[in-house]
């Protein structure tokens, strides 16, 4: 007896009808399952044959690439020295060579260009955004920075960040407002990156915090751009409602040694907020301002504990000497442990000013003091 | 009556659950698909040289791994991250492990200030390197407290930083871990958040304390090792087990890190952060007081505790998984050794939730009260029982021949296939968020384990699940007493 | 000819510094982990002019391969240069306490790269 398909569709279609609701369902969702399971199979497949397919690529064109990089570009003798890498006229001819018609070898060619501005910079670094911008190849991210996809245009962004891409103000900040956040994120790094006029000028509106991570972004921007003003962070540090943009301002401030902006700092001593006092204590330690150290002293029996111990790592840091009566009296009297330590570890930075008073409490601590003080000494531990 | 009652409720308890998966494999696909949007343009290498890269402490214990200490210690050594340390706890080994740290990293004792801020077995002596190139490497040599638990509270005692990842000596870890772990808590996403705060009793001041959500946690994919090229404790090529338990285990780890965690993840319900690889607050986690020495699930059991803490002083917290695969591990390659590590999984799974039933259903415990613990007692501790009691009613009903062949028929096979596409999906946001096997051969292999999971290794999971909790209500002990290794038992995925 | 061992897990690197410093002039050789550094130095017998490296590897990062270099002949050591992208404050006062003779953070400036190698082949 032969059976067909469609027999066997008929004889579901009549269990089907017949059955209660309970089955008709797990009817429903064994063709559902099945169909998924299918469907999982062939996205893998697909994934699997892209990513083949891709990687036989890259072991084909990378090799070709890198040498046309090196050999024309980074190290070539017939670039002239005396002109400016970025008016160079290269020779485009040897690039022939890379199908950059099609977009692969593009989006190809433009990350491993970003890769070599990873390992070498001055003028070969020049020379190899020559070659991106003289090839096209900025035109793909101009389109991506047009695409309906926050994620894409986050990608354009990014490429223009590292390519140093000068890019207009009305592109960008529309960006900078946008609702997506790691769209808005980025349009602040390229911002401040590749704005000619006022590169800081988000730090007034912004109003949402910046995350750490955007921090961490911003704080390699800045401080590896050569070309842009740095201005005077004091007036964020003063005027700033956003209190993630004054703590970042006060990094860039140590990063910069900057020490107009302290005065701005030493106000923020003031402030009720415990976690920016800390930020504002500890900067004032790493800018090493000696005239500061009596005012932290004075504050220091009303403050929390945190606040505490990053005015005895302040004093750590400032190295005085002025005040290891002070160090000596929290070391030996405070309840807490953390205090006990970071106090011994200022006392131990202040080195040769200290050195009687270390050798003193060698001498007359016992027990955990006397431990906590060896640990501070002993130049094996870092921490 | 009974019989109806009971045919209802696991009718509706049946559709829940599968609802639920269902839920968890759309969630995990947005989870996943979201992570690949931000890693095309995340550059992780950031964290590398910038002054404002959080340290962090990397701690794990070890006991008698004498054969392949040095080799794990160099390459937890040389991962790629700039501010951290690496705290080695050698919980009373019997075997020469002490020795081979001391010799082969120039090892000498130091007088250490170690705060006792979690109560551990004695600490006896501290270890830090005379070369400088070592100067990461903190070793504690501590008295054996039988359990993974105290070696690693003692490691948080000693720790510096403020975050601190928990692993074990004998995991392979990806390179990159440190960078892409801490990245969640570097990026959650905060609004503009609200000041709250009272006058602080002390200085009369208004404390502000910004109403925003901290991190407390972040987990990632786990896998098994066992048939992997290693070399050295570095991954050399990823390869399912060849062995049909461990694919079996590393089958069930795709679904439970890839389509379970990083579905609660999006849902900020993360239920547990496994015991092999989970970065942590150490403020919070030292408040939430550690783990647990006596539990025999620490790691679900800090998780809780450190939520619940969380949660009792009216503070926002998240917990995130990432999909990627950061953790290789050594799973258990016979029955012997797994039926003993999954009735411990399913004792500490029945103690999780007698703990903490205070919590349970308490609406003032948001999602850990009213989704995180509810699940797992409706749907992880419940399984097994229902499933039981499943069995022995259609036996009963084939035996009294009140069965509907058709019918059962029916559903048998929607349930069957059901199971087989929730595992295929798993193992396809896998794939999707890196290509980790060679061969596409070896995806087959592993795709296979789906087909068969419900016939051969689900049925086992069953029982041994069952067996922990029949120790844990006659409270058996004897068994686990003698046997020092338990507390180094494979961590827990689900 | 100077020999010069380049420590490097990127292929970038190798590839423009064998280009910068040609042979016959230099000879780069290169190691790319920890180990295999280890071994080159081993299976040479320390024959080497200049070490140029990384600092994290797998199997040994830099600084291991630097104190080794360095603890090896200490009365005339073998210069050693770091190449890193990880260059924060704490590790370039690492690099320098194990006595490294030169650190330069990635992105290089080729032309800066030879010039710090001439140097320091010069001292030897």
């Amino acid at each position: 007896m032969e059976t067909t398909l469609s027999d066997i569709l008929q004889e579901i279609r009549s269990i089907y009808y017949y059955a209660p609701l309970a089955i008709k369902i797990a009817i429903i969702f064994i063709f559902i399952a099945v169909t998924a399971t299918v469907l999982a199979y062939l996205v893998m497949l697909r994934s699997r044959y892209r990513n083949f397919r891709q990687n036989r690529l890259l072991r084909k064109m990378l090799p070709i690439m890198d040498d046309l990089l090196i050999n024309e570009i980074i190290t070539n003798p017939n670039i002239p020295q005396d002109v400016v890498p970025s008016k160079v006229a290269l020779n485009l001819e040897p690039f022939d060579a890379l199908p950059l018609h099609r977009r692969w070898a593009r989006e190809m060619l433009t990350a491993r260009i970003i890769h070599y501005r990873n390992n070498v910079s001055g003028s070969a670094g020049d020379l190899l955004r020559n070659l991106y911008l003289q090839l096209d190849l900025d035109k793909d991210a101009m389109r991506k920075l047009k695409s309906r996809h926050w994620n894409r245009k986050v990608e354009a962004l990014t490429e223009f960040t590292l390519m140093d891409m000068p890019i207009s103000d009305v592109t960008i900040l529309p960006l900078a407002n946008s609702r997506n956040r790691e769209l808005r994120a980025a349009a602040r790094q390229a911002y401040i990156k590749l704005s000619k006029n006022e590169p800081f000028k988000f730090f007034d509106s912004v109003t949402d915090p910046l995350l750490p991570w955007d921090q961490v972004e911003l704080f390699r921007i800045i401080t590896t751009t050569t070309d842009i003003a740095i201005p005077n962070f004091a007036r964020w540090i003063t005027y700033s409602s956003n209190k993630s943009v004054v703590s970042f301002c006060m990094k860039l401030v140590v990063h910069f040694n900057q020490l107009a902006a302290v005065p701005a700092i030493i106000r923020l001593l003031e402030n009720r907020d415990h976690v920016l006092r800390a930020d504002a204590i500890e900067a004032l330690g790493r800018l090493k301002i000696a005239e500061v150290e009596d005012k932290l002293v004075h504050l220091y029996t009303s403050q929390p504990l945190f606040c505490q111990i990053a005015i005895l790592k302040a004093l750590g840091r400032i190295r005085s000497g002025r005040h290891i009566d002070f160090l000596r009296n929290e070391f030996l009297h405070s309840t807490d442990f953390d205090l006990r330590k970071a106090a011994a570890r200022a006392i131990v930075k202040n080195e040769v000013m200290a050195r009687g008073v270390i050798d003193e409490l060698l001498s007359t601590t016992t027990g955990e003091n006397l431990l906590i003080l060896k640990h501070c000494m002993n130049p094996l531990i870092k921490y | 009556m009974i019989g109806i009652i009971f045919e209802n409720f696991v009718f509706v308890y049946g559709l829940a659950m599968l609802f639920i998966y269902a839920l968890l494999a759309l969630l995990s696909n947005i989870g996943v698909r979201l992570f690949k949007k931000r890693s095309h343009y995340t550059d992780y290498s950031l964290l590398l040289d910038s002054p404002l890269t959080p340290g962090i402490s990397v701690i794990a214990p070890a006991f008698n791994e004498g054969v392949t200490i040095i080799s794990n210690v160099r390459s937890l050594l040389t991962l790629n991250y700039t501010r951290f340390e690496v705290i080695i706890i050698n919980d009373g080994s019997t075997d020469d492990t002490l020795q081979k740290l001391i010799d082969e990293f120039q090892m000498v004792e130091v007088e250490f200030a170690y705060n006792e801020r979690i109560i551990t077995r004695p600490v006896r002596k501290f270890f830090k390197s005379t070369n400088s190139a070592y100067d990461k490497l903190l070793v504690i040599d501590k008295v054996n407290g039988k359990s993974k638990a105290d070696a690693s509270n003692a490691g948080i005692n000693a720790a510096a930083f403020d975050y601190f990842l928990c692993t074990d000596v004998d995991c392979i870890l990806e390179k990159d871990t440190l960078s892409r772990m801490i990245h969640p808590f570097l990026n959650e996403y905060q609004n503009k958040t609200k000041e709250v705060g009272e006058p602080c009793p002390e200085c009369g001041y208004v404390h502000i304390v910004e109403d925003s959500t901290r991190v407390i946690a972040s987990g990632a994919t786990l896998r098994i090792a066992n048939s992997s090229e290693v070399d050295e404790g570095v991954m050399v090529r990823v390869r399912p087990p060849s062995r049909y338990l461990p694919r079996f285990q590393e089958m069930e780890y795709i679904r439970a890190y890839v389509l379970g965690k990083m579905g609660w993840s999006m849902i900020n319900s993360v239920p547990n952060v496994s015991g092999g690889l989970g970065l942590f607050d150490k403020e919070i986690a030292i408040k939430a007081g550690g783990y647990d020495h006596q539990s025999f699930a620490e790691d679900m059991d800090i998780v809780t505790r450190m939520c619940g803490y969380m949660l009792d002083n009216h503070m926002k917290y998240a917990i995130r998984y990432i999909p990627t695969t950061q953790c290789w591990t050594e799973g258990p390659p016979n029955l012997k050794v797994f039926s003993r590590q999954r009735t411990r999984w399913g004792r500490g799974l029945a103690e999780i939730i007698t703990i903490h039933r205070r919590l349970l259903f308490n609406p003032r415990y948001k999602q850990l009260g009213m989704v995180v613990l509810p699940y797992n007692l409706l749907f992880e501790f419940l399984a097994p029982i229902i499933e039981a009691l499943g069995l022995v009613s259609i036996v009963w009903l084939v035996l009294t021949g009140q069965i509907n062949w058709p019918y059962a028929r029916i559903l048998l096979l929607f349930v069957y296939l059901y199971s087989v596409m929730i595992t295929t999906l798993a193992l396809c946001w896998d794939q999707l968020t890196y290509p980790y096997y060679k061969t596409t051969k070896e995806v087959f292999g592993l795709t296979l384990m789906a087909f068969l999971e419900p016939f051969i290794y689900h049925p086992l999971i069953v029982f041994y699940a069952l067996r922990g909790y029949w120790f844990f209500l006659i409270g058996k002990k004897t068994s686990w007493g003698n046997m020092q290794r338990q507390g180094f038992a494979p961590k827990k995925p689900n | 000819m100077n020999r010069i061992l380049l420590v490097e897990d990127d292929e970038v690197m190798p590839k423009i510094i064998a280009r910068i410093l040609p042979e016959p002039e230099y000879h780069v050789d290169v190691a790319v982990n920890g180990k295999e550094a280890m071994q080159k130095l081993e299976d040479n017998n320390y024959q080497y002019d200049l070490v140029i490296t990384d600092i994290m590897m797998p199997y040994a990062n830099g600084f291991e391969i630097l104190s080794k270099v360095k603890t090896h002949n200490q009365e005339h050591p073998i210069p050693v240069i770091i190449v890193s992208n990880a260059g924060n404050e704490d590790m370039i006062m690492e690099g320098f306490k194990l006595g490294v003779d030169d650190f330069l953070k990635k992105p290089i400036i080729p032309a800066e790269l030879i010039i710090r190698v001439k140097r320091l082949l010069m001292k030897k």
